[in-house]
């Protein structure tokens, strides 16, 4: 039975499950990774929840009922409620416990009943999703939530119809998406730019627990303030432009917001995005439209004041929690808008270290729901405790290069095999030299083994086919084999230790490998140089002597002084562009025997037994 | 006496141990079915999940590529007096054929009629007007919705009737 993780925020909500033992977001009905959380009974007597609800707003204002988290387990007296009460669209009143009531259509509901149709919508979509039952759930609030409001959330939860296993802070599931929970001692501050809150944590893990030591933040600076900045200057810029105030008309207005909003994401990887709206509206001289340059720098002097206010309540939050900035050892970015490189930047400088911000920001706290709930499912009984190989297994081949066989990291017990040729004439035994590393040349790695498979019928370079088995059984034991298909013939060796390296040992490895592997490409490009030149060498040689007396002597002696330059370049250049040079300088002349052989075919109809070789 | 009794007990120490072994062979068997199971299973969901990826895989340059046909929408019905004006045809076809390549990527448009109740599944209200309309019914189209692959990417934007 899955246990279901759900960020039940004031704007939107996302819901997350363990699979494979790693959070995963949990699409909803109408295939967004998002739902709005918002709740509506529509003109039509239909009730709707997310998406829906949402489209329905501006002809249903007074029976659309979002923002529900800024209510919830509050009493009506208190100030946020009467703040908010100003500005909400919908009706509240005080209920007879001095708690909030919210009237939707003909009846008056709790803020638990209205979180309730949201969380019974995220678990309906997630049953779909997975095709399973989901009963239990944890669910996150912010962590400056008091008694009175987590109890709240947890009866939605119940009246939901989901057993709340837990209400858990949103901070504290930030740092559990990252794995910070593991970390001893450390102090952690979750900064929380959402899209209609600021939320700012000061988290202290001890031994197994998260302490929250401060909270601060604004409940009402968020990423919306960021749009309306934008949508403030374009219609005012327009204004001094054109003469004409677009914010009347409704229609404008919704391409202009969209618009806003793409330019704010594009502006988070680009410097300057234009803003370009044909038609936007008719003057007395006919179409409009709307065409403005939006840079990074400009957005950024717009929303100043904002990213400066939030440092400071991070200065406060961080005072109150009695820590100094530098006593903070992590950094974790929650919310959309901290996509934004300003704000980013504005939090390295301030900590003087980079923010964790690897997961997507709107889901991170979701996931760190279902890292929880996957910590009380705990049931998956795990008998089966899966290695990896730590090093990048491999053989040597010709040049001197190591070509892997079982990429680092992979899971064993595995088994892998390719199958390679000889590299000269008539070769009737290859030595299998076994190397362990990430360094792309074989002397910079570690002999495993080497053994030798002899016997094979003599062919021309190419032609043999050996395949080479690697085998990693459950306790890392490496068993390496190699069979000619030809004759049949094989050779194995078996190796104990390949994975018996301390954890020490293969960090160093790893760190040998990125440090030289600049160096280690140049060598295995001047390796398969030297390789294909030796290709080239060979083809000359063999074309020569195959073609007997139907070149002139001329061509010959051009190709034989080519092909020997080309020898001794090979031997003794280091230089990849000459031995290139000179390689391409043979393959021309060679290609002259191509033509002539054409020629002659014409001239003569002499059927020419033509080598497909290349 | 005491050799039976050691006997008896020798067996039993075997039993046990046979019994211990079994266990453990049904509990071995039975991870190793799982991990098949769950391999095939993932194998499958995984083949599922990649053809959403393809399908849906466009959905973000047709989003945005949706804007560029509500433009000429707008140019089309701002030019609209000019009856068969070049101008007019060109960008019509112009339209027509980006629309045509679009819908090659399963692009749809929905079709909104004036007069039908107005649904949130597919549309958007963007204003309520008076009209002699019946209440709650759609009175005007301003944009067109578009679905992808039976998915909604963009809801009809309607003024209902108040």
């Amino acid at each position: 039975m899955k246990i279901l993780g759900i960020d039940l925020g004031t704007t939107n909500s996302a819901m997350a499950i363990i699979e494979a033992g790693e959070p995963k977001i949990l699409e909803n009905g109408e295939g967004n990774r998002t739902t709005p959380s918002v709740t509506a009974i529509s003109k039509s007597s239909e009730r709707l929840v997310g998406l829906l609800a949402k489209r329905q707003s501006v002809v249903n204002p007074k029976n659309t009922i979002f923002s529900v988290k800024r209510l919830i387990g509050r009493n009506f007296d208190d100030k946020e409620v009467q703040h908010d009460k100003s500005w909400l669209p919908f009706n509240i009143q005080k209920s007879s416990t001095g708690g909030v009531e919210i009237k939707m259509a003909d009846r008056w509901y709790k803020p638990e009943e209205i979180s309730a149709m949201v969380l019974a919508k995220l678990k309906a979509d997630a049953e779909a999703k997975t095709g399973e039952k989901i009963e239990e759930a944890v669910i996150t609030v912010p962590a400056y939530f008091d008694d009175s409001q987590r109890q709240a959330t947890k009866n939605a939860g119940e009246i939901a119809g989901l057993k709340v296993r837990r209400i858990i802070n949103e901070p504290t599931a930030a740092a559990l998406a990252y794995g910070l929970n593991k970390q001893k001692n450390e102090q952690i501050v979750v900064y929380d730019f959402g899209g209609g809150t600021f939320d700012i944590s000061v988290l202290e893990v001890g031994d197994e627990t998260v302490e929250v030591k401060s909270t601060g933040g604004d409940t009402h600076l968020g990423g919306d303030d960021f749009d309306r900045k934008i949508i403030e200057y374009l219609i005012l810029e327009y204004k001094k432009q054109e003469g004409i105030d677009i914010s009347s008309d409704p229609l404008a207005l919704q391409r202009l917001k969209e618009a806003a909003e793409r330019a704010k994401h594009e502006l988070s990887t680009v410097f300057e995005t234009e803003i370009n709206l044909p038609y936007i509206t008719s003057g007395d001289s006919g179409p409009k439209h709307f065409l403005l340059k939006l840079t990074r720098a400009k957005l950024e002097e717009l929303v100043k004041a904002e990213i400066e206010r939030s440092i400071e309540l991070v200065k406060k939050t961080i005072k109150e929690a009695g820590f100094k900035p530098s006593d903070i050892d992590e950094v974790v970015m929650v919310g959309g808008q901290t996509r934004m490189p300003a704000i980013q930047e504005a939090v390295k400088k301030f900590f003087g270290k980079e923010p964790h911000k690897g997961i997507n920001p709107d889901e991170v706290v979701a996931a760190g729901a279902a890292i929880q709930a996957g910590i009380f499912q705990g049931d998956v009984k795990d008998i089966l405790l899966l290695d990896v190989t730590p090093l990048t297994l491999g053989i040597e081949t010709y040049g001197g290069v190591a070509t892997p066989i079982l990429e680092r990291n992979t899971t064993i017990p595995t088994q892998k095999s390719q199958v390679f040729s000889t590299a000269a004439d008539n070769q009737t035994s290859v030595e299998i030299h076994i190397l362990q590393g990430e360094r792309t040349m074989a002397s910079d790695n570690k002999t495993l083994a080497k053994f030798i498979l002899d016997g094979i019928p003599p062919s021309p370079r190419g032609i043999p086919q050996v395949e080479v088995s690697f085998d990693i059984d459950a306790n890392g034991i490496l068993n390496v084999s190699a069979k000619d298909k030809a004759s049949g013939k094989s050779q194995s060796v078996r190796i104990e230790a390949s994975t018996q390296l301390s954890k020490d040992d293969i960090e160093k490895l790893k760190q040998e490998a990125a440090a030289h592997s600049e160096e280690d490409k140049n060598k295995k490009e001047l390796a398969e140089t030297k390789n294909h030149a030796e290709q080239t060498v060979y083809l000359a040689e063999k074309s020569v002597r195959e073609a007997g007396d139907k070149i002139p002597v001329e061509l010959k002696d051009a190709i034989n002084q080519k092909t020997e330059k080309l020898k001794t370049t090979i031997h003794q250049s280091q230089n990849i562009d000459e031995i290139k040079s000179t390689a391409s300088e043979l393959s021309l002349e060679l290609q002259k025997i191509g033509q002539m052989m054409y020629g002659q075919k014409k001239e003569g109809g002499e059927e020419q037994n033509q080598n497909p070789q290349q | 006496m005491a050799e039976e009794i050691k006997e008896e007990s020798q067996n039993k120490e075997e039993q046990n141990s046979v019994s211990d072994c079994e266990k453990q062979r049904d509990e071995y068997l039975d991870g190793w079915k799982r991990a098949k199971a769950d391999l095939i299973n993932y194998k499958r969901d995984e083949s599922r999940r990649f053809e959403a990826i393809v399908k849906f895989a466009n959905e973000a340059i047709v989003k945005d590529l949706i804007t560029v046909l509500d433009s000429f929408d707008l140019a089309l019905v701002t030019l609209g007096g000019e009856e068969d004006s070049k101008t007019q045809k060109g960008l019509y076809l112009i339209r027509r054929q980006l629309e045509d390549i679009m819908k090659l990527s399963g692009l749809e448009r929905v079709i909104v009629s004036v007069g039908q109740p107005f649904d949130p599944g597919l549309q958007e209200a963007v204003a309520e007007v008076e009209s002699d309309k019946a209440p709650g019914t759609i009175v005007e189209e301003v944009e067109n919705g578009y679905t992808l692959h039976g998915k909604l990417i963009r809801p009809a934007r309607v003024k209902v009737a108040k």
